[in-house]
């Protein structure tokens, strides 16, 4: 019998009936992005199943995951599958062996832009991750042509009420 | 006359403003009032369920406990804050424990969950409706070609209904029909343009949205229609990523409405991909 904490320990932190996969695929073979996953979808819910802790919080998959929510759709035992990986990144970061930490740098510079303003400030957000990945000039074209078609903002927009923004990032332990 | 509250979003109001103001135009023209959400703030996107699921619930319930206070219709043309909207919102109806700890989050604003979500294509076909489109039309948009592109998140919800059908929607295809545009069916309705790997990972989205312009390319469309700031922007920005072959120009549902209603495209100049063609073929009614 192989190592059962670890399939509980998501499904408790998901709410997601995990163990209930028959591996039918159905999650591989819609998901658009799965060529360039290392373990496709259904196997990473095969070794969740299997307590393969490492190879899971390793894998790169679930940071190529877009979250379109197409292999939860189509999961014929309604496993949302897109949140069994949300949830996965989170414990990855947390042990420290995400894979990959591109994604987990810019949504974190969006929520702290968020936090600041209280709405997203696009440039902000995007020069403080060009500044983590000390990468400034890659989409610099694209950025100018956007800013010339009026699509990119130079001020922020402030809400009024930022104090009671703030408490609800620190109530959520941000 | 109908008054929703609106929440526009962090995209109508940067990236996609022209959106704001093709939806305004056309919204005016039926009578539909739309009131911005005093004080909105933005509503999680997809950070915020990545990094904390409390933060990104209670983002989004203070924007819904504003609105209650006022009236209950939500009205979210984006899709990242219909969709997050909506899941919120169902939770916070239905799931005690949960309303009670959120509510302890954004205290002392107070979300019941009692409001309704809506997108553009919900409120187009509930506040105006297909016959009434079909028969305000002022100008001739038969020589269109055009494919919907609902983007991937509209109608994918887990755990509960969603306002269409969660792997071929026509709701949209129906409002085109109605202004009276040459459709064409497609498998690619709801195929996802990259979403915000644009950034991180910018192959990701000029293969995934390169394929889908390829599709309709090959269809033969003039245009590509959707409801979604990200969809729009992810493709008409193709060019940018690398994109050398035949490009089609992406245009807002709303702006579809625009040519049937004017005849002409407010936010012409915001699109990356020329619109003129498109403008070309919108004929009087005689």
């Amino acid at each position: 019998m192989n190592n059962l904490t670890f399939l509980k320990e998501l499904e408790e932190l998901s709410g997601e009936n995990i163990s209930s996969c028959y591996q039918c695929y159905r999650c591989t073979v819609g998901c658009p992005v799965v060529t360039q996953m290392d373990i496709y979808p259904h196997r990473i819910i095969r070794y969740i199943v299997l307590g393969e802790r490492e190879k899971v919080l390793r894998a790169k998959s679930i940071w190529t995951c877009l979250q379109c929510i197409t292999c939860s759709v189509r999961c014929p035992n309604d496993i949302d599958i897109a949140h069994v990986f949300d949830t996965v990144r989170k414990m990855a970061i947390k042990e420290q062996k995400a894979a990959e930490q591109d994604t987990w740098t810019f949504d974190k510079a969006f929520l702290e832009s968020v936090e600041r303003h209280g709405r997203l400030h696009e440039i902000e957000a995007i020069l403080r991750y060009k500044v983590e990945k000390k990468n400034f000039f890659e989409d610099a074209k694209m950025g100018i042509g956007m800013f010339l078609k009026g699509r990119m903002g130079i001020l922020p927009h402030n809400v009024k009420d930022r104090k009671q923004l703030k408490e609800i990032f620190k109530k959520c332990g941000q | 006359m109908a008054a929703l509250t609106y929440y526009p979003g962090c995209s109508l109001k940067t990236s996609s403003k022209f959106y704001e103001t093709s939806i305004k135009q056309v919204f005016s023209s039926y009578g539909i009032e739309i009131k911005e959400l005093p004080d909105w703030s933005c509503c999680g996107a997809s950070a915020a369920h990545t990094v904390d699921d409390r933060l990104a619930h209670a983002l989004v319930a203070r924007n819904l406990a504003l609105t209650e206070a006022r009236d209950h219709h939500f009205f979210a043309p984006c899709s990242a804050c219909y969709i997050r909207s909506k899941v919120t919102n169902e939770r916070m109806r239905q799931d005690k424990e949960f309303r009670k700890d959120i509510n302890n989050v954004i205290s002392p604003l107070k979300c019941l969950g009692t409001g309704e979500v809506k997108n553009i294509i919900e409120v187009l076909h509930d506040h105006v409706g297909i016959e009434l489109i079909a028969r305000g039309l002022r100008h001739d948009l038969s020589a269109l070609k055009v494919v919907p592109y609902y983007g991937c998140v509209l109608t994918r919800v887990m755990g509960m209904e969603a306002f269409d059908d969660k792997e071929n929607p026509t709701s949209m295809d129906s409002l085109l029909w109605a202004l009276g545009v040459e459709l064409i069916s497609w498998p690619y309705k709801m195929e996802c343009c990259g979403a915000s790997k644009t950034l991180t990972n910018k192959d990701v989205t000029y293969t995934l949205s390169g394929k889908i312009m390829d599709r309709a390319v090959l269809l033969g469309a003039d245009t590509i229609v959707t409801p979604c700031p990200l969809c729009q922007l992810n493709l008409d920005l193709l060019p940018y990523l690398g994109r050398t072959e035949k490009a089609l120009p992406i245009l807002f549902l709303s702006e579809v409405f625009e040519l049937a209603l004017f005849g002409r495209l407010t936010g012409s100049n915001s699109h990356v991909i020329a619109v003129d063609e498109i403008i070309k073929k919108v004929k009087e009614i005689d």
